[in-house]
């Protein structure tokens, strides 16, 4: 079909493959996928498929490869008319292979998944064709063709309409039970992102190119909404305390021009004549403050602070006064924003809390629970930080800067535009240096994340450390990372010292840039000393705001991030959820039946493989079979925590879709297979299937488990502490607790997952006895490797690689001699062994 | 199809008309039944030594083995109650902190000088998780060696304490 390639031919495409990916890759990819069948057509492929297609076929399918059938990266292309498939190999130029397969004879079209990538395979009545190879990367647009190509030959009476009608609806079932139709595959899959196709960092779990910053920090405001009536004074007492800032510069430049320096001459001049000093400054001019003087006369009936003293003590009592009152304002302006971010925080969190409450349990395995302890912590502080603070920094900063320009442009114009040349480079400094160090923060971040995990899993995991002696590989991986958390800081402090003495020189030289121009202009006569004392006072806060403007766009995009990260949780629909039509029932009976259920978790392979049968109410169904076959998904699909793929699961003829999840829950006592108790007390975690359970029914579901005996013998009852997920108590007890818990609200539906399989067989069989009565009456799935733990099911039903082996009672499937027998006999061999 | 029995139907409690608890001359504990079964040096165990500590009392004879569960202290005959109440304050023995004197703590160890229901006393808690604080202010400590406390409500405290135990919580 292939034959090999020649040497040279595969040079060229190799070449030809990575000039496509090396010069645009962004662009490629995002053309490769795209969700589309019909690709533009390279003009020489065009007229080559027309040399071959009869008058009036149309090209319907066109798409592109990402591999080449000799493992090259490259483009082959496949088209379809509706009378035939062909595939250019070889980029489809003049004189390489063209595979032409009629339509008609097409049997089948199946799909390899392999390791890393996929081939794209035609079977017809003589032979079978291989079409195209692709990456995984390609899977969602090969699926979407395969389903097109189907179309096209089913409605071309092919033999594969026919197939299609015999083989089920299996997903996948005609791509060898492999793979699901595009439009069925299951969420989670988030390695890419769907929108740029760019890969998505792991940590993040939402793509960081295509963060909308703009309508994500409009959707931020909603949170702020409900506290403009804090938020709009705080900001207009922001500008006062910006205003108040600035101010001083002209009254130091008031108090040099009009008192020092004139008493400075008096003096100057009055040693100089040899005269004495005398007793009396003159009268200075008010300044500016000419009114403020003329007030204070009218009240006071004359200045009560007069000459030139009482000029320059009211200034600096002014000054005092003012920075006292700014004192003020800032901590009542900095208490009330700070009330209003922790509402904003805390309505934050808790709105993200309970819609994760609400999301399916599929959410949850894609992402790790430190991801999602971080987005709800961290990431709605940091809003928090940006919403309350932010925003108001770069209005207010960009105001203090336009009020220091204005006063500087109005004292010197000539003077203030020598002062703004070092800004440039403060501004391309604090950028470059910004970049870098947001740069070596990531990595760090990182390597600080790393240490968490380590920890995190270690710690609970120290009995398996211990048990095979592995401390000090464990002590020397956690050195190894501490080694990178050390040297990442240290490129940060490098970085850091590296910047903060060059910011300081740049500060240092405007202030040089003030006395030697501002100097120059007061030895021409230009100046006066005033200005100059103005300037200074201005450059030292000039920067600050300069700075955190520079590094706005920084912040912008990190509370960006954060944003898209919250509200992914809370944008995510919760998979299972109620249908609006849904009905709440109160009183089931138990009837269940499965009709052609199929499911899958990762597309890969159906973890339930078309699984039908019925159970009457009251039954207690024993389901077998090897571990993996597909035994805690099945009774998972009863719980609703998955949805089946294909197929229904009915109960007391409703559907499950259509009952509300809570009242379906309600009816159901579960026994998971790893029982998983809260840190609290053991009263708590039996009745924490019932609200309000009284200790008398705690009690009496206790010992319907068997574990009154032993809670009791606890010095503290039963309100001992289980610890955190119940690591107090072992793991028989722990399964005791749970059933006590499943059983305490008198379930319909009870489910046993392995329940009693950390249980020694004589607590086991006394567990039994008591079960035995409770069991009456209600529908019972009963999961069990130990055979003898189902003696008392009514029928059984025997799994195997996701679809039912076999049905029966224990003695039918005896008679049967298949599986079960056969289980049964080697459980009894090896009962015998240990009755030895 | 079959009515489903409730858990709760399926527990029956000893009845407290037809038992009385006495104690015999070696001061060991005896329950009799109106049927004329008796069980010698008998042990009462709570089920709720800390949220329920007169009700729900299992009876244990002297192999281990369970003879019942009593549901109320305060229903049995005036004389078996007095008997096991004195029997469970022996058994149970949780003096209530009335005022934290000092509290100083080195290498991780607390020593706590206190006045108690029964007098005053000292002892050491090895870590911050032997001090449980329930709601409604109750807290409960086990010190070093076991021993049990308890403070019935911390708000209710004097200021003194109150400051000093807020440093453990
Ligand atoms: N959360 C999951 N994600 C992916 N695959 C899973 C998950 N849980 C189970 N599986 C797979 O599904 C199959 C059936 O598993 P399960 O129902 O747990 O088997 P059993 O309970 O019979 O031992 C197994 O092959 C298992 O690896
Ligand atoms: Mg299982």
């Amino acid at each position: 079909m292939h034959g090999p390639s020649s040497g040279s031919r595969r040079s060229r495409s190799h070449r030809m493959g990575m000039g496509s990916f090396g010069s645009k890759p962004r662009n490629r990819k995002k053309v490769d996928n795209e969700l589309t069948t019909k690709e533009e057509i390279p003009e020489i492929l065009e007229k080559r498929a027309h040399e071959l297609l009869d008058n009036g076929e149309e090209i319907k399918v066109v798409v592109s490869t990402d591999l080449q059938f000799d493992g090259t990266y490259g483009k082959d292309w496949l088209l379809a008319t509706d009378k035939r498939l062909i595939a250019f190999n070889q980029n489809g130029a003049l004189g390489h292979d063209i595979q032409e397969v009629s339509l008609t004879t097409v049997e089948a079209i199946e799909v390899l998944e392999m390791y890393g990538n996929n081939i794209l395979k035609v079977i017809t009545s003589e032979n079978a064709v291989e079409l195209a190879r692709y990456s995984k990367r390609l899977t969602p647009k090969f699926n979407l063709t395969v389903a097109e190509l189907e179309e096209l030959s089913s409605s071309n009476g092919s033999v594969l309409a026919e197939r299609r009608g015999r083989r089920g609806p299996g997903p996948g079932g005609r791509r060898g039970g492999r793979g699901g139709p595009p439009g069925l595959k299951r969420g989670g899959d988030k390695s890419r992102c769907e929108k740029c196709g760019e890969p998505i960092p792991s940590w993040s779990g939402v793509c960081v190119n295509c963060v909308q910053k703009s309508k994500l920090i409009f959707r931020l405001f909603k949170y702020a909404l409900p506290f403009l009536y804090i938020i709009i004074p705080a900001f207009l007492m922001m500008l006062v305390i910006r205003f108040i800032d600035v101010y001083p510069g002209k009254l130091s430049r008031e108090l040099v021009d009009n008192i020092l320096v004139p008493a400075g001459n008096v003096f100057a001049a009055a040693s100089a004549d040899g005269q004495p000093i005398p007793e009396q400054l003159p009268e200075t001019s008010w300044g500016h403050l000419e009114g403020l003087s003329n007030t204070l006369s009218s009240w006071f009936g004359s200045m009560p602070l007069s000459g030139s003293f009482g000029h320059f003590l009211t200034i600096i009592l002014i000054m005092v006064g003012l920075s006292v009152f700014n004192m003020g304002l800032s901590s009542v302006r900095g208490y009330m924003m700070a009330w209003v971010g922790q509402n904003i925080t805390r309505r934050l969190q808790n709105q993200t809390y309970e819609h994760l409450n609400t999301l399916s349990i599929d959410f949850f395995h894609d992402r790790d629970t430190g991801n999602l302890m971080s987005r709800i912590t961290h990431d709605v502080s940091r809003l928090r930080d940006f919403i309350a603070n932010g925003l108001q920094d770069i209005v207010g900063d960009s105001l203090t800067l336009i009020f220091m320009c204005a006063l500087m442009f109005a004292a010197s114009w000539k003077l203030a535009l020598w002062v703004l040349i070092p800004i440039p480079c403060l501004i391309f400094f604090t950028i470059v240096f910004g970049k870098k160090m947001s740069k070596v923060y990531q990595v760090l971040w990182k390597r600080y994340a790393n240490i968490s995990t380590i920890l995190a899993s270690v710690i609970p995991g120290v009995r398996v450390v211990k048990a095979f002696a592995r401390e000090r590989y464990e002590i020397n991986r956690f050195s190894e990372l501490t080694y990178q958390v050390f040297s990442g800081e240290l490129n940060a402090a490098k970085l850091g010292s590296l910047y903060r003495p060059i910011m300081q020189f740049i500060t240092y030289s405007a202030s040089i840039i003030i006395w030697l121009v501002g100097g120059w202009q007061i030895l021409q006569g230009e100046l006066t000393l005033g200005i100059l004392f103005e300037f200074q006072y201005y450059m030292v806060r000039f920067f600050g705001p300069v700075r955190t403007l520079c590094e706005m766009n920084e912040r912008f995009i990190r509370a960006g991030t954060s944003a898209e990260r919250v509200f992914e949780i809370l944008d995510t629909p919760p998979t299972v959820s109620d249908r609006d039509d849904a009905q709440a029932i109160d009183n089931i009976k138990g009837d269940i039946e499965f009709r052609e259920v199929f499911f899958t978790y990762d597309n890969e392979k159906n973890a339930i493989n078309g699984v039908s049968f019925q159970v009457e109410a009251g039954e207690m169904i024993g389901l077998v079979g090897h571990s993996g076959a597909g035994k805690s998904t099945l009774v998972n699909l009863i719980t609703r925590f998955y949805d089946p793929l294909q197929g229904t699961i009915v109960i007391d003829g409703h559907d499950t879709k259509d009952i509300r999840v809570k009242s379906l829950r309600q009816q159901i006592g579960v026994v998971l297979q790893d029982p998983f108790l809260f840190d609290g007390t053991i009263a708590e975690n039996i009745g924490y299937s019932k609200p309000g359970a009284s200790r008398f029914e705690i009690i009496a579901a206790a010992k319907a488990a068997n574990a009154h005996d032993f809670i009791v013998k606890f010095p503290d009852g039963y309100d001992t502490m289980v610890g955190e997920r119940g690591a107090r108590v072992s793991g028989g007890e722990r399964q005791r607790i749970s059933i006590a818990r499943a059983i305490l609200k008198n379930p319909r539906i009870l489910i046993l997952d392995e329940a009693t399989s950390s249980i020694d067989t004589e607590t086991e069989s006394k567990i039994q006895e008591a079960l035995e009565r409770l069991v009456r009456g209600r529908t019972v799935f009963a999961i069990a490797h130990r055979l003898s733990t189902l003696k008392y099911a009514s029928r059984l039903v025997v799994l195997k690689e996701g679809e039912v082996d076999e049905i029966g009672t224990h003695e039918e499937l005896i008679d049967q001699d298949g599986t079960y027998a056969n289980l049964c006999q080697k459980q009894t061999e090896l009962s015998k062994i240990r009755a030895w | 199809m079959h009515e489903a029995i409730k858990v709760t139907d399926e527990l029956e409690f000893l009845d407290a008309d037809s038992m009385s608890i006495s104690r015999n001359a070696f001061a060991e504990l005896v329950v009799e039944f109106s049927d004329g079964t008796t069980y010698t040096r008998i042990e009462p165990v709570r089920s709720f030594p800390i949220s329920d500590t007169m009700r729900y009392i299992t009876l244990f004879d002297s192999d281990g083995n369970e003879i019942g569960v009593v549901e109320d202290v305060n229903k049995l005959s005036s004389n078996s109650r007095d008997v096991l109440i004195e029997e469970l304050k022996k058994k149970y023995f949780m003096p209530k902190i009335t005022k934290i004197n000092s509290l100083y703590g080195q290498f991780g160890v607390t020593t706590w000088q206190v006045e108690t229901s029964q007098g005053d006393v000292e002892f050491g808690v090895r870590t911050r998780y032997d001090i449980v604080t329930l709601a409604n202010g109750r807290v409960l400590i086990k010190d070093a060696d076991g021993n049990r406390y308890e403070i019935e409500n911390y708000k209710k405290l004097d200021t003194k304490s109150y400051n000093l135990l807020q440093t453990q919580l």
